[in-house]
Parts: C-alpha cells; structure tokens; sequence
C-alpha cells in the first residue's frame, strides 16, 4: 500500500469526525497496537535499509502529528460535551439531603462516659462495683447499721432484696469499702453504675437509675480539697465557669455531709423556674469520710482522711438534653435513642 | 447556708411561716421552735429568751393518785403529772392560729396545749383521761395477737416488739407513737395524767414504719431526744393548761429514770479541724464557736476538752465538733485547693472493651438501649426462664431478675415496628443467674436476614480482635432449631445467634428478628488490640471451589483448620458456602464446600501452580480429614 494514500485517507476521516465516539474509533483504527500505522511497520521491514529509513522516518512524524491532533479533538469535544451536557442542569440546593442511618449510643452513656473522662483527668481511676450485694457493704460498712434511722429508710422502704438477705446495691458507695481493703492509699477512684430503689415511678422517680460515686483517701485531705475538685468537675463538664456553694447536709457515711449547689445555669442565679427561684441548683451530695468507713475498710482513721461524693448520672443527663420523663431512659423507644 | 434549708417563706395571718428542713442528725434537738432559736441566737449572735413555766401546784399529792410501772427497757424514761379540775373547752384564738399556721388542727384545749408544747420544746407529750385508767400505768411490750385501736379509729394487731403504754387491762398507747381510743381525753374530762417520756429510738423507728405509721412524735422519738428534756417539757405544758383550762396542778411529779444521761468529754485537737477542712482559724475563735452552741470547753493546750451537752446526742466523735465549727465560722470562706498530684488514673480493661464493644456496635448502625434489670411473671412464664425472684418486687412486672435480655428485646422489636422499618438495637448489661452477674450483649435486628446478622457480628469479632469463632446449630429451647446458631470462641460457648423458637413467635406475635446474646464475660477474655499489618498484594487473586464428603459430626471449625494447616502463606481465604446433608449423601456423612482464595505478593500466580496446590491439598484431606472429593 502506498503511505500517502493511507495519509490522506486518514486526514479526510480526521476531518468528518464530529463527536468523542467516532474520535475513539479513528483512533483505535490508526493508532492502536494493532491499527493501521502499526501495520504499514511491519510493511516498511521488508525495504532496502536506506528506504527502510526514509520511510520509517516519515511514518513515525506523521503518527506523532496525528496523535497530538486526536488529542487536541479530545480536549475539545470533551469540553464541548461537557458544556452541552450542563446546560439546563442545575442543582437544587435547597432540596433535603438524603437520610443516613446511623448508629446511637444511650445518652446516659455519652454523659457517664464524659464524667469518668473528667476524673480520669484529675487522677480517678474508674472501677466498677457489683450489683447485688450483701446488707453490710450496702448499709453496715458506710455506717448505717442496724437501727439507725437511714438504715430503717433505706432498708425498710428502699431497698430490694433477695432470698438469702442479699439486696440490689441502693448506691454505688457499697463498693467503697471492698476497694479500700484491695488498694493502699493514695486511693482516687470513681464507681459508676447502675443502682436500685424500691420507688413508685414517675417522671422524675426510677426504680433503676445511674450514679457514678467518688472517693479520694490520703493522709492529706480536706473539705478544701473536695470543694475544688468538685468545682473542677463541674466546669469541665458544663464547659463553663460555674460557681459552687456548700450546704450543711447529713449523710451517715460522710462527716461533715455536704449538699453541693451550683449557681442556676438558666438564670445565671437571678432565680427562675429552674432553679425554684433561689438562684441555685442542688447537684450533688458529698462530705469528708466517716472514720467508722474509712475502719471498715481497714485503714486507720487516724492517719487517713478522705472525701467521697455521689453524683446522679441520670438528672445532668436530663438537664443537659431537657428530658423531662425518666422513663423515657428504659423504654427501648427509638424514637427516643435515635435522638442522641 | 449554716444550718438548714429554708424551703419555704410563707405568709399565714400576720405570722411568716418558714419552712425549714431540719436534717436527720439534728432532729433531736431542731424539730423545735427551742432549736431553731438557739441556732438562730449563735448565728445572728443574739441571746435567747427562754420561757420558763409558772406553776402553781396544790397539796395534792401525785404518788396517791398516780402509779407508773416501767417494766421494759426500752422505756428510758418515764416522767408524769396529774392535773384536776381540769376544764376542757376549744383553745383561745391565739394558740389555734399557731397551730394551724405549723399545719396541726385544733381539737380542744388540753390535746392542743401538748401539741403547741411538742412543737416548741421537741419533746412529744400525750393527755390520758385519768377516769379512764385502770389501776397504774405500765410500759410493757405487747403480747402477740394483742390489739389496739387508735385514736384515729384504726384498729393494730400487736406483737412482742411493740413498746405499749397500758393500765392493768389494756393498752393505752403505742409508746411514742400514738395514743390509743381507750382513754382519750373528752368534753366530761376532768382530770388529767401528762406523759413526757423517752424510748429507745430504734424500737420507735422500726415499729412506727413496720406499722406504717409515723407520727409527729415518731419521727422525734426516732432521733435521740435528750432524755433530761421530759421534765422541762412536761412542766411547761402543765403551766400552759393551767393558763387555759385554770386546772388545778397535783404536786410532784412521777418520774421513772433509772440511768440518767450525763454530759459526755470529747477530747479535740484543733490542728485536726483546721486540716480537714483545710482553714486555718485561731483555737480562740473555735472555743468562741463551741462555747455559744451550748459546749462546755476547757483545757489550755492544742487539745480541747469539750463537755457535750445532753441535747446533742448527734456529737460523739471529733468531726461531729468539727463539723459544727466548719458551719458556723462558714464553708463559703474555705478556700477551694485541688489536691495534691499523686498518680494517673489507670485504664479499667473492662470499660475499656465495653465502651469498644459500644462503639462498633454504633458503627454498625445500632441504636443502644437501656433495659431495666428486672423481668415480670409473664416474661419467666412464656419464654421459660429460670430466675432469681425478688422478696419485694414492686409490682408483677418487675418481679425477677433477668437471666437473659433476650425477652426486652423482643419487647423493643414489638413496640417500635409499628414505627420503624428498619430495627438495629443492642444493649451491653448484667444479667443475673442465682445471684451470680455476667455481662451480656444481647441485640436484635429486624427482618429475617440471618446471614447480614452474622455480617455484623463478624465485624464485632474482628475489631474486637476475636479470632476462632465457630458457629455450629443449637439445640436450646429458647431459640428457633432450624434458625440459630451456636456461638463458640476457642472451643467454649460463648453465645446463640438466631431467631427464637416458632413457638414463641406465635406467642409473642413479634416481626420477623434476628435476635444474639453473647456472653461479654467470655468474649472479653479473647479480645486483643493486636493487629499486625497484612501486606498488601498488587498481583491478582485466585478463586478455586473445593466439594467433598466428610463425617457429618466433624465442624465446620475443624475442617478449616484441617485446610489452613495442610496449605501454604498463599492461600488467604477460607469461607464455607455450603453445607448440605440428605440425599445421595449417606447419612453419617455431609457434603461442604469452599471457597480458597490464593493469592502471591510477589506475582500472578498461574493455574498450573494453582492447580498443583489444590492437588496437594486434596490429597492431604483426604489422609487427616478423610475427605472424599465430590466433582
């Protein structure tokens, strides 16, 4: 075949090609592996050396013309597609995106997860305590013993019991004792869990609810110190300034008890229905450590000190999100869990 | 911010009611108007006027009208009076107001004058209509069986733990508690015997709530009353009714009080109060403090002899002393120190994994519930379980502890399929086998898909870091025969996976679900975090299929391993496709197949190398496993 024929047959197809299609194809026709460039080589093998040069020559500079010029079509075509392809196409943005299903954690567990982070961060090791217990853990050892007053409240309208006289733990303090008899001073731990009361409930009454209990032991310990590790707390978890305020409260296991207020979030303490119009919120029950608890777990009151306190997991968790139905918290409602 | 809370400031007439919660250690000596101006004297630091009573006895003599035989002791003290010619009308407008205002109803004068000086002093004080007693006064406990109705009509049946006030025929009251219908105080009274006693508060606490009956002397003789405060109290009510009634007061008093309650020494360091509560306030200051609230304090050194007033039966250790001079000197003026640094916090393994578990579970699109720890009747009954039984169940729902979490999840799959299409829940919780607690993770999917379930949970073993899990069928009663999964990590059950019985479906009338429950316990004792990285190939996978016959009691887990351990590093992937027993297969043999992937990082491996390892393969089967290929 004669190489100028195939150029010009070549040149005369390049010009009627008219979209990215018939591109393709001219280009798969000519320059391919197997096209028709690739098959006048083989042609051109069997000439003289000198010819062989010649022509080899004048092939190779018109494929590399051709190919620069396909590709130069390419681009074009392709933009001019592209311009085609988006007239009249515009997205409307304002249309909803599509719904995706996530998975949700419980948000008691977000909230508990939060606090334990906090004290972590302050040198609290978190440990868990069990659920079932026997009386003198849950009452004797934090020093509520027979006959005492809270023990009658506790044990006589609060507590559930099983068959052999052991009872579902009414706080999480109960593991406070078997952890001072298996660590040595210095002790930092929190004890978060779920814990039992003997309750007819309501929306503000569970007989299952979470509460994640705090005890420091050391030689050196103070009211001082409880004040600003609590107040530490509660600006770490509320992401703010928060100022905090003591109350004379009683509890048998601490001396002196303490009821810690917070200035009222809402109303920055101006008084509001929030915080019953006195400006101040009551979160949390904490106080210096009985000796008689702090003998129980086998350690000398004399030389050791301590502070412990009980936080609810379940009201932060309720004011955080504005649930205003504990019981929304048990009943597996995914409309409810799907929130979080 | 000293004492009590305030709860409440409310108008009543010309008069302010405030409403002060009194705590539980101080209702001993504050569930009075007498302790509320004490405190209220050391805080505004004002003296305290004390009304002292005005009696104008006659010559009467109260050992001939009145005798009191106290023959248990849990009576600790017994003090009484007689009065005559006693006048019983409504009270004055006065004394009527304030016992409204304090949210008492007035009934005559007589029964309001104990109860306005009740109020005022703390000490409970009762009126028996002396005409009615048969013989003396007795404090004995009851005898079982014995009955006695009350003044408010209601009718108690006794036993030996009650503490009674009777004469030599009946009871008279429940001691401490309430008066009894017997010898009530009526418009034809006319003489009077006043009781100001003092019991054991325990014995007051446990009776007043087995008989589910507290009272206003109950819950004051629940908190260490000062034994030595029934003589003044009872002076002062006579002196009151005198007043109003112009009852004629017999003279003496009977008075049973075998050991007197004497103050008691508390020695007090002061360096210990000012490092527990982390101040630093002079000895003078702290003497200051005790000695206004009624201590009695001396000594010249660092240490302080504090002599504790029989009104404070809540002070026995050194805190309580501590305590009261923290409040008063003022919390709001302790500084707040953090502590010193000791060590970091250690990372609890447990929570570790669980809150792990949480994490994929959520990353697999499931949503975590919280369930309660308790089943009811109807759960035990229709799924069959055994389970712990509470003494006092709040209701019939709540009766049982849950073995299983299984049933509230079949729960949540009822209740939220009217709403939801598609079902993905879990819960990481305690369940309870006598008594014993293990962690469990129990979910449930909605629809019939078993495989996409398994999907899941292989995603769970992976990231966990689980590996040897073998799923065999399951033969428990709870869960579908045909449907279910045994799970087993490294040889030990460690939980099913499946949908429940067909029997239970009708019964429950649920949606089609796949339910799982895993023993955390268990399978945290097989989760790692080590992962090393696999390199990665750029040559070409190879599918080949093997089939063959093997002894239909040989697991799935086993030929696996059967197969890993007869190839090379060039075979990546085993998975079994199918499993199929019955015809043309003889029956103590099933026929599996599987599909191995074989692949090089170094090439593309060809299939006569391919081919000759299969080969190999097959033949090493059919020696360990005796496998017979099947073409």
């Amino acid at each position: 075949m004669d190489f100028s024929e195939l150029k010009n047959n070549a040149e005369k197809e390049l010009e009627k090609i008219v979209d990215s299609k018939e591109l393709k194809e001219f280009s798969d026709k000519y320059l391919s592996k197997k096209g028709e460039i690739r098959k006048f080589f083989s042609f051109v093998k069997d000439l003289a050396l000198e010819e062989k040069k010649i022509l080899g020559q004048e092939i190779n500079e018109f494929a590399t013309v051709l190919e620069s010029k396909v590709l130069e079509m390419e681009k074009e075509m392709r933009k001019m597609e592209r311009e085609k392809k988006e007239e009249g196409e515009k997205i409307d943005i304002a249309a909803p995106g599509k719904v995706i299903e996530t998975g949700h954690l419980h948000p008691m567990t977000q909230v508990r997860r939060e606090m334990e982070k906090i004290f972590e961060s302050m040198g609290f090791s978190v440990v868990e305590g069990q659920e079932i217990e026997d009386e003198w853990h849950n009452f004797d050892a934090l020093n509520i013993p027979e006959g005492h007053p809270a023990r009658d409240a506790l044990s006589l309208g609060k507590t559930f019991y099983l068959k052999n006289k052991n009872v579902l733990r009414t706080q999480t303090s109960s593991a406070q004792v078997r952890y001072m008899k298996k660590m040595k001073p210095p002790i930092r731990i929190v004890v978060p869990g779920r814990v039992y009361r003997y309750e007819t409930t309501d929306a503000s009454h569970e007989i299952n609810f979470y509460q994640i209990e705090g005890l420091l032991i050391d030689e050196n310990a103070s009211v001082a110190n409880l004040k600003a590790v609590l107040q530490r707390f509660l600006e770490l978890f509320f992401k703010r300034k928060v100022e905090i305020r003591l109350r004379p409260s009683y509890f048998p296991f601490t001396e002196p008890s303490f009821e810690v207020d917070m200035r009222c979030t809402v109303c920055e303490g101006k008084g509001c229905s929030s915080c019953k119009k006195t400006g101040w919120v009551e979160i949390l029950g904490t106080g210096m450590v009985h000796p008689n608890v702090i003998k129980n777990g086998g350690l000398d009151p004399k030389k050791y000190k301590g502070f412990a306190f009980g936080i609810s997991i379940d009201r932060p968790t309720m004011m955080k999100h504005k649930i205003n139905d504990i019981r929304l918290f048990h009943s597996g409602n995914l409309k409810f869990l799907k929130q979080f | 911010m000293h004492s009590f809370e305030v709860e409440s400031v409310e108008k009543k007439g010309t008069d302010c009611v405030l409403n002060i919660d009194v705590l539980p250690d101080r209702a001993g000596d504050c569930l009075s108007h007498w302790g509320i101006a004490k405190e209220l004297s050391v805080l505004l630091n004002k003296k305290m006027i004390v009304l002292a009573p005005k009696l104008k006895r006659n010559k009467l003599k109260v050992k001939d009208f009145l005798s009191v035989k106290v023959e248990d002791k849990d009576c600790l003290r017994y003090t009484s009076m007689v009065l005559t010619d006693v006048k019983i009308g409504p009270s004055p407008k006065w004394l009527q107001e304030k016992l409204i205002a304090c949210g008492q109803n007035s009934i005559n004068n007589v029964v309001d004058a104990t109860n306005f000086i009740m109020l005022e002093t703390g000490q409970p004080l009762h009126a028996f209509d002396y005409e009615k007693i048969n013989g003396g006064i007795i404090v004995r406990k009851a005898r079982k069986g014995e009955k006695m109705m009350t003044l408010s009509d209601k009718e108690y049946v006794l036993d030996e733990n009650v503490l009674l006030i009777s004469d030599s025929k009946r009871p008279l009251a429940l001691a401490g508690i309430k008066g009894g219908k017997g010898c009530e105080i009526t418009e034809d009274t006319k003489t009077i015997v006043l009781e100001s006693a003092n019991f054991n508060h325990k014995l007051i606490s446990q009776t007043a709530r087995r008989l589910n009956l507290r009272t206003d002397a109950s819950i004051r003789f629940e908190n260490n009353l000062d034994p030595n405060l029934t003589e003044i109290a009872i002076e002062r009510v006579a002196s009151l009714i005198q007043e109003l009634s112009g009852a004629q007061i017999v003279s003496g008093v009977v008075d049973v009080y075998k050991t007197k309650l004497k103050p008691w020494n508390i020695k007090l360091n002061i360096s210990n109060v000012n490092n527990l509560i982390g101040i630093d306030i002079s000895k003078a200051e702290m003497v200051k403090i005790l000695t206004s609230l009624g201590f009695v304090v001396s000594g010249s050194s660092n240490i302080l002899n504090v002599l504790v007033p029989t009104s404070r039966q809540d002070v026995i250790i050194p805190e309580n002393l501590i305590e009261e001079i923290g409040r008063v000197y003022g919390y709001d003026k302790v500084p707040a120190v953090l502590p010193c640094f000791s060590e970091p916090a250690k990372t609890n393994l447990d929570i570790y994994w669980q809150n792990k578990a949480k994490d994929i579970m959520k990353e697999l699109g499931f949503s975590e519930a919280y369930n309660y720890s308790f089943i009811g009747e109807e759960e035990k009954t229709v799924f069959d379980l055994k389970a712990e039984e509470v003494v006092n169940p709040v209701s019939n729902y709540y009766k049982y502890l849950r073995p299983t979490i299984v049933p509230q999840m079949a729960r949540i799959i009822k209740e939220n399929s009217k709403f939801f299409k598609d079902v993905r829940v879990f819960e990481l919780g305690k369940v309870f086998n006598s008594q014993k607690e293990t962690m469990v993770l129990t979910g449930t999917v909605m629809g019939e898909d078993f495989s996409l379930v398994k999907g899941y949970l292989n995603i769970l073993f992976d990231k966990l870091g689980v590996e040897k899990v073998s799923y065999s069928s399951s033969t428990n009663k709870m869960w579908h025969v045909k449907k279910t999964a045994e799970i087993k990590v490294g040889g030990h059950v460690i939980g099913h996976l499946g949908s429940l019985s067909s029997n239970l479906i009708e019964v429950l009338m649920i949606e089609d679900a796949i339910f799982f429950e895993l023993d955390f316990d268990e399978l945290q004792k097989h989760c790692s975090d080590k992962k090393d990285y696999e390199q990665i190939s750029y040559h070409p996978p190879a599918l080949r299929d093997i089939s063959g016959v093997v002894s239909e009691e040989l697991e799935i887990e086993e030929i696996v391993e059967a197969i890993e351990n007869s190839s090379n590093e060039l075979l990546k992937s085993v998975e079994v496709f199918d499993v199929y027993k019955g015809k043309g297969i003889a029956s103590d043999k099933k026929s599996v197949s599987f599909h191995l992937i074989y692949q090089s990082e170094e090439k593309t491996l060809d299939s006569k190398t391919i081919d000759s390892m299969v080969n190999e393969l097959l033949n090493k089967l059919k020696q360990t496993i005796s496998w017979e290929e099947r073409k």
